[in-house]
């Protein structure tokens, strides 16, 4: 079969590219909005996900961990004596108020006491060993390599945190979150820069469970059963979606990602529909003579559909190409990005939907291949 | 029996309010075999005959038969199939696909009569050598003059193997030496294949060219006449 649709691409690529590059942009437009979205809203997360253990035990009820309120100190005792807990792991979270260089005035900072042991769980992805010792030393902090310029600070800067002095020994990367800025000191700092609590109480007690424990079942027995519970038990991983779930649709900022979708896919619909038919239109008298040929209606729609997808391939390669290099240059400048392959598939499949879409809608210009106007 | 039969046709077209009859009770038989031409001025409904008659358009009133079938009565998708097997058209613009080359203009609707690649090629090839155009064959359109597309185009509905040849304004857009080569290999297909060959045209050059000459004028047939022997061997 002489490959109609194909050659006429490449033959009138010219006539093509405008819906090729409404495609490509769309597809680009998702996929960098779905990233963006993704890597705000993962840094929700962060805190959970890039630490270690099973089982995170905090307040009743909290929604997203820069919600955390103290729990009681007997809380501990209890998750100690279940056979299946191996570690229990305290993490203080407390708000302060940073006061810096004298030109930037005050902002507000999370504080996040840690243990500074090597094997320690809160933040084992973050800081490695020997970032995590410095912190033995006595009011020192480890901010994001990100938030030095919001600080107005580098490293061995000082700077006051609720009343208490504090010094930069070392800078992460990935200790960015929603929310404001996040200062990682010891548990010992952390309890210092605490005026509130008088530094008894912590927010979350991260749990490590023995090898082979069943960390659902082990959640379900650690779990109060009184009707005013003191603490609540998650398991990382429902806590981690539990934060970002808050984020996305707590804010309606996943709405909003929805709608930009579906403006994103309805503009690039259009532009790409009103291409294809002027290029159906173009050759209108061609497939008219095909049909008085003989060549069934159903036949030319397929060539025009083939066209929509060959296009819908060829913008989705470039809008991909386009996203990559997107990706990279906001990684480069610490900007939270994120994709995984259901993202992607689901934007390549949105991006197939736009070029389907538009074919459908040049299909209808071929109403006008009608073989008797030929005869006029 | 004749290869096509047209049984007091009626045909009018309304534009606005105004009603005008494009045929008015025409009947005419078409014998297999021959180069038939319709002339007349424009607008006395030759088109409309050819258009009727090939299936693209129903009349108001009348039978329109063509090899045996009354088209009437075949369903759209009946009525594609019949036009794919047995039916082969020439426009007056060539209409033909400028990504195409020539090759590929006239296997393209062999592909849909279900030909595989090699034969629609071979069978392509062979279109465009009975033609003139065996050394064109790899030239796109835009490459060509408007004689060889105007060939391009014979050979496409040539290669079908159609039992029906129509031909609207075949020689309009071209010159005088083209015109010739058109008309003449016309004629030579409706010899050579046994092809009924219907032809509709203005162009004054092309009834010493014609077998068997209609003229036509406000719907109907005036005059039927036979091109001598001779000057019909003639090309």
């Amino acid at each position: 079969m002489v490959p109609l649709a194909r050659k006429t691409l490449v033959y009138e690529w010219r006539r093509f590219l405008p819906s090729l590059f409404a495609v490509a942009f769309s597809g680009l437009l998702l996929l960098v909005q779905a990233a963006l979205v993704l890597g705000i809203f993962e840094s929700a997360a962060v805190y959970i996900t890039r630490s270690g253990g099973d089982l995170w035990v905090g307040h009743p009820g909290t929604q997203s961990i820069e919600l955390g309120r103290p729990i009681p100190n007997d809380t501990e005792i209890r998750l100690r004596m279940d056979p299946a807990v191996a570690r229990v792991e305290p993490f203080i979270w407390i708000d302060g108020d940073w006061r810096g260089p004298s030109d930037r005035g005050g902002l507000s900072v999370f504080v996040s006491g840690v243990d500074t042991r090597a094997d320690a769980m809160v933040f084992a992805d973050v800081l490695p060993a020997t970032l995590r010792a410095m912190l033995d030393e006595p009011d020192s902090v480890i901010v994001d390599r990100a938030d030095l310029a919001k600080l107005g600070l580098g490293i061995g800067g000082r700077a006051v945190v609720n009343g208490h002095r504090v010094r930069i020994v070392g800078v992460a990367n990935g200790l960015r979150a929603l929310g404001g800025v996040n200062i990682v000191a010891s548990l010992e700092t952390a309890r210092r820069l605490d005026n509130d609590h008088g530094g008894t109480e912590v927010a979350y007690y991260v749990v490590r469970l023995r090898d082979g424990a069943d960390a659902d079942a082990v959640r379900a027995r650690l779990q109060p059963t009184t009707a005013t519970k003191r603490y609540e038990v998650w398991t990382r991983g429902a806590f981690a979606h539990r934060a970002v779930t808050y984020w996305m649709f707590g804010t309606g900022a996943g709405l909003g990602v929805v709608l930009l979708a579906l403006v994103v896919f309805c503009v690039g619909a259009i532009i790409t529909s009103q291409t294809l038919m002027g290029a159906v239109a173009g050759s209108i008298r061609e497939y008219a003579t095909l049909h008085a040929l003989g060549v069934a209606f159903g036949d030319l729609r397929r060539v025009v559909l083939q066209q929509a997808g060959w296009v819908g391939a060829a913008g989705l390669a470039v809008g991909g190409v386009l996203t990559a290099i997107v990706i990279v240059l906001a990684k480069h400048h610490d900007v939270p990005v994120q994709l995984d392959a259901i993202t992607v598939a689901a934007c390549a499949a949105l991006v197939m939907g736009i070029a389907l879409v538009s074919g459908l809608a040049a299909v209808r210009a071929l109403r006008h291949a009608d073989p008797a106007m030929l005869l006029r | 029996m004749p290869a096509l039969v047209a049984e007091s046709l009626d045909k009018s077209f309304v534009t606005g309010t105004v009603r005008t009859d494009v045929l008015r009770g025409l009947s005419i038989e078409i014998e297999a075999g021959e180069l038939t031409l319709v002339s007349g001025p424009s607008g006395c409904g030759k088109s409309t005959l050819l258009a009727i008659l090939s299936g693209l358009l129903k009349p108001d009133a009348g039978r329109a038969i063509a090899l045996g079938e009354d088209l009437a009565r075949l369903s759209p998708i009946e009525l594609e199939r019949f036009r794919l097997h047995h039916t082969g058209f020439v426009f007056q613009g060539f209409n033909l696909f400028p990504a195409l080359d020539a090759l590929e203009q006239v296997a393209l609707p062999l592909g849909y009569l279900g030909l595989d690649d090699a034969t629609a090629r071979a069978r392509a090839r062979r279109a465009l050598e009975e033609v003139g155009l065996g050394n064109r064959l790899a030239l796109r359109p835009a490459e060509l003059s408007g004689g060889e597309k105007q060939r391009v185009a014979i050979a496409r509905a040539l290669a079908k193997e159609p039992q029906l040849l129509f031909a609207d304004e075949p020689t309009s857009a071209l010159d005088a030496a083209n015109g010739q080569i058109v008309i003449d290999t016309l004629h030579r297909i409706a010899k050579t294949h046994g092809a009924t060959v219907l032809c509709v045209s203005h162009d004054p050059r092309l009834v010493a060219h014609a077998d068997r000459v209609l003229a036509m004028e406000d719907g109907r047939i005036l005059a039927d006449s036979r091109a001598e022997p001779a000057a019909a061997g003639r090309g």
